[in-house]
């Protein structure tokens, strides 16, 4: 549910970027923030532990222009993916519009990709809120892993239906990274007016 | 419970200011905000002797979710919810309180401003401004934002990430 300011003329929405512990979330952000002219964007927040890792969020809003009057707005979050992290992971999925789920190639993270997105249908439940009705894309992050696995074999285990758009990316080298957000971008505009 | 869209405009909208300005003028707060829970800001004031503030969508996104977090602990001990919250520096703080179930009040003061006047001048605020949030919750406007609006907007996703 988008967030709308009549008075202000403004449209704001809100996607999270999901997915296991260390699978490039923040990694993605940090990309966005460096390649987004001053201007288009805000501060970057992030609230991590000393060695990284995402502790509550990280939070960059960005300024997409005017449409028809209406200043849009994206507002971009990770969730913390450390299994441990699932009260603030849940909070952060509070009245988002649309989903990443980014998912990491390496071997020893296909049960940990599987074990993510399980838990974010549970956690999407708890808001009344069924992945298939929320815009999701599915980025595949880390392809330059010497022993990544096929692209097919991670979406098998996330996404078996083949339901959500597909992205492989590398987000140290911001491979993929503006593709996954213009396409989650574009589903969420999609369903505006239209309803939901 | 699919989180409702919380639209202010127009009267409503109007008289939310007025309250936030009210509000500044009582405590001598710097700034007022009406923030929604996922951290948007809906209205702000500020004072007009007041220094640049620092970034609102920051500001309300960390309130929001620290509204969140403590809220999540006081159900955890078997709260329906704890009182506003009230953090304080050397010089500067921050009081936030719910505006009802969908929006929270924020202000930031400096040493200038009594804290009872904040507290008690902020839960008025916050009263009244949920009951601004339930009325507009209660009549939603109709949005007719229609394909030019997505084709044009698709235009600038185009823009923006190339
Ligand atoms: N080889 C490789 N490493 C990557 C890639 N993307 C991210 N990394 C590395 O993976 C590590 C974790 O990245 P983060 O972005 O912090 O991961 P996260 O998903 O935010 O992790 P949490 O905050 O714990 O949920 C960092 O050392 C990154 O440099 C990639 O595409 N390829
Ligand atoms: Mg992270």
């Amino acid at each position: 549910m988008s967030t709308i300011n009549f008075a202000n003329r403004e449209i704001n929405f809100k996607i999270v970027y999901y997915g296991p512990g260390l699978s490039g979330k923040t990694t993605n952000l940090k990309w966005i923030y460096g390649k987004i002219p001053e201007g288009r964007k805000g501060e970057m927040v992030s609230l991590a532990t000393e060695d990284e890792r995402t502790l509550f969020f990280d939070f960059l809003p960005l300024d997409l222009g005017e449409v028809k009057g209406f200043k849009t707005r994206f507002h971009l979050y990770t969730v913390p993916g450390q299994v441990f992290y699932n009260a603030s992971r849940k909070l952060i999925l509070r009245g988002v519009d649309g989903i990443v789920f980014v998912a990491d190639s390496a071997p020893n993270r296909l049960r940990a990709n599987a074990e993510s997105m399980r838990n974010m249908r549970e956690n999407l439940a708890e808001y009344g809120l069924k992945v298939e009705d929320l815009p999701v894309v599915l980025q595949v992050n880390k392809r330059d892993l010497p022993d990544a696995l096929p692209v097919e074999m991670v979406r098998a285990v996330v996404d078996p239906e083949g339901r959500f758009p597909v992205f492989e990316a590398v987000a140290t080298e911001g491979k993929g990274v503006f593709e996954t957000l213009k396409e989650v971008s574009r589903l969420v505009l999609a369903r505006v007016g239209s309803g939901a | 419970m699919v989180e409702p869209s919380l639209v202010l405009y127009g009267a409503l909208y109007e008289e939310a200011l007025r309250v936030l300005e009210e509000a500044l003028r009582e405590t001598g707060a710097r700034y007022a905000l009406l923030v929604d829970r996922k951290g948007f800001v809906l209205a702000h004031k500020e004072a007009l002797w007041a220094p640049k503030p620092p970034p609102l969508d920051s500001l309300a996104t960390l309130a929001a979710g620290n509204a969140a977090a403590t809220q999540a602990l006081a159900k955890l001990l078997g709260e329906a919810r704890f009182q506003e919250q009230v953090l304080q520096g050397e010089r500067m703080g921050l009081y936030v309180d719910e505006a009802g179930e969908h929006a929270l009040l924020l202000l930031v003061f400096d040493e200038n401003a009594p804290l009872g006047k904040v507290k008690l001048h902020g839960k008025r605020a916050a009263e009244a401004l949920a009951r601004l949030a339930e009325e507009a919750l209660a009549h939603p406007p109709k949005l007719h934002l229609d394909t030019e609006y997505r084709e044009e907007a698709k235009a600038l996703l185009d823009e923006l990430f190339n």
